[in-house]
């Protein structure tokens, strides 16, 4: 039996013995049952199969499963082989690998796309900024697309909080080592140098409590 | 549930279904008898007919004493097949006595067969139930062929699967022989000797060899997947083996591209020998051993398949 280039002979629904329509823990029980019929001493390959024959089926089975098995790649291979365009596709298990790696990275650089129009003035705004006060985290906030919801499940502040923070009123907030840290959690998640936006923002809060 | 009607009732041909096994011993007859009180059990009439020439034993696998009314009365012309059936205890069973009181079996050669199934044909049984003889001998395999169903036993020994993949290999040659020149059948068997011995470049396979070889046509081979062999597995003495059958049918389709169908396996008993030894038949002395689920799975798989489709 030819079983370097087996592929073309024998895809992979007749290699594991199952239907193209088969459900998956079908493809599972036929998987688990050629791999015991392949592998050690099972009596049935006796006078058949050599012991090097049985390995080379072993390594088809495992390869067969290792794309029916992964629903993913199940279906990049079904539409190859059942699609419309059947003829003439590359059903080797290196292009079907390469498939499914093309349909991951689109989905992370998706992911990764910023969610908000870049402001070259603001930025540079931002950039420069030495007096940070709450009327100025609120403008990045926004700036960058965050609403305070947003903000409170990242950051796990109430959003309470983070209103009073950007309305630098005391009577809303805890003593103020609290605040600092509230401060230092908002600023890392606007992306901003923490230490001096807390340092400048805490030098007007003292300010604001004091008068 | 009504067991008792079963709308084979109203056909009037007997289905033939012939059990056969590659090694002695590994329960033939004790197949055969369990599906035929399975067979009534279900409210089907049954016939069983004893033909392995070797020596009969149907009779003492029922608990029955042998007859001298026997089916040598038939091959010799004396008798028709309704003047030789013996009534049984058991209800809707009936057998066919084997030889045992002749020392030349009569030659079952193809035209006696032809005849024989004739002449079985015009009986009037729901299931006919033949015990062949062992081995892939020619008088067997065409009893085999003709068959409605083929019921192929094997153990879990090496020795029994060894003889399995020969009979399957003479039973594939054999049935492609009448359909070819001698020429090419004698063409066909060097190709598969230098398979056997590893001296083709090529991988042989049996479509591709009979699609690319003159006097060949790929429908007889396609015909034997499609009534298919059904192999029962013997004896399983440890849950290892529970998938041999599978194994074995997936051997099958990647070193022959035959598909055959693994219809179930049967426990290891030790209430089988305990029973014959009191010349009883374990389905009825025991009549709630495992064996007698699996043989009556066994049995609805044949008769209807569909029935016992599982819904998942």
């Amino acid at each position: 039996m030819n079983t370097e280039t087996a592929s073309p002979r024998y895809n992979y629904y007749e290699i594991l013995e199952v239907s193209t329509n088969a459900a998956q823990h079908e493809v599972t029980t036929a998987y688990e049952r050629a791999r015991s019929t392949y592998s050690g001493e099972n009596p049935a390959i006796y006078t058949i199969f050599s012991e090097r024959e049985a390995r080379e089926l072993l390594l088809l089975i495992e390869e067969a499963y290792s794309v029916l098995g992964n629903k993913t790649l199940r279906n990049i291979y079904d539409q190859r082989l059942l699609g419309h365009a059947a003829q003439n596709q590359d059903l080797s298990y290196q292009s079907i690998l390469q498939a499914s790696r093309q349909v991951f990275t689109e989905a992370k650089a998706e992911a990764k796309r910023p969610a908000f129009q870049k402001d070259a003035d603001f930025e540079k705004q931002i950039a420069t900024q030495s007096t940070w006060t709450g009327d100025f985290l609120k403008k990045v906030r926004e700036y960058k697309n965050i609403t305070v919801d947003q903000m409170s499940q990242k950051t796990k502040i109430n959003s309470y909080y983070i209103l009073a923070i950007e309305e630098m009123n005391p009577s809303h907030l805890p003593a103020i080592v609290f605040v600092r840290g509230y401060v230092v959690q908002i600023a890392k998640e606007l992306q901003l140098p923490e230490k001096a936006v807390a340092d400048s923002y805490m030098a007007h809060y003292k300010q604001v409590t004091k008068s | 549930m009504d067991l008792t009607f079963h709308g084979r009732n109203q056909k009037t041909e007997p289905q033939v279904w012939v059990v056969t096994s590659g090694k002695g011993g590994v329960g033939k007859t004790f197949v055969s008898t369990s599906f035929a009180l399975t067979l009534s059990k279900l409210g089907h009439s049954v016939l069983l007919v004893d033909l392995d020439l070797s020596g009969a034993n149907i009779h003492t696998s029922l608990g029955l004493k042998p007859s001298h009314l026997n089916i040598r009365h038939y091959f010799e012309g004396q008798k028709a097949l309704h003047e030789i059936t013996i009534p049984t205890p058991h209800p809707r069973v009936s057998y066919i006595q084997g030889y045992w009181d002749t020392w030349a079996p009569a030659d079952l050669s193809p035209v006696n067969t032809t005849h024989l199934f004739q002449d079985l044909k015009s009986l009037k049984y729901d299931y006919i139930i033949i015990d062949s003889g062992l081995g892939a001998s020619e008088k067997y395999l065409e009893i085999f062929k003709a068959a409605d169903e083929k019921i192929f036993v094997t153990s879990t020994e090496p020795t029994s699967i060894e003889k399995t993949y020969r009979f399957i290999e003479n039973y594939i040659c054999y049935s492609l022989k009448e359909k070819t020149s001698a020429e090419s059948y004698a063409g066909l068997l060097k190709t598969l000797r230098n398979h056997r011995q590893g001296l083709l470049d090529q991988p042989f396979s049996f479509k591709s060899y009979l699609k690319e070889s003159e006097g060949f046509t790929l429908e007889p081979f396609l015909n034997l997947s499609k009534q298919p062999i059904r192999l029962v597995v013997n004896s399983v003495r440890s849950h290892n083996f529970a998938t041999l059958g599978y194994s074995i049918k997936s051997v099958c389709y990647k070193y022959y591209d035959l598909n055959i169908d693994s219809i179930g396996c049967l426990d290891y008993d030790n209430a089988v020998w305990q029973s014959i030894n009191n010349r009883e038949h374990v389905l009825l002395s025991q009549p709630f051993t495992p064996l007698a689920g699996q043989f009556l799975g066994m049995c609805k798989h044949l008769i209807d398949p569909e029935e016992l489709r599982a819904v998942v």
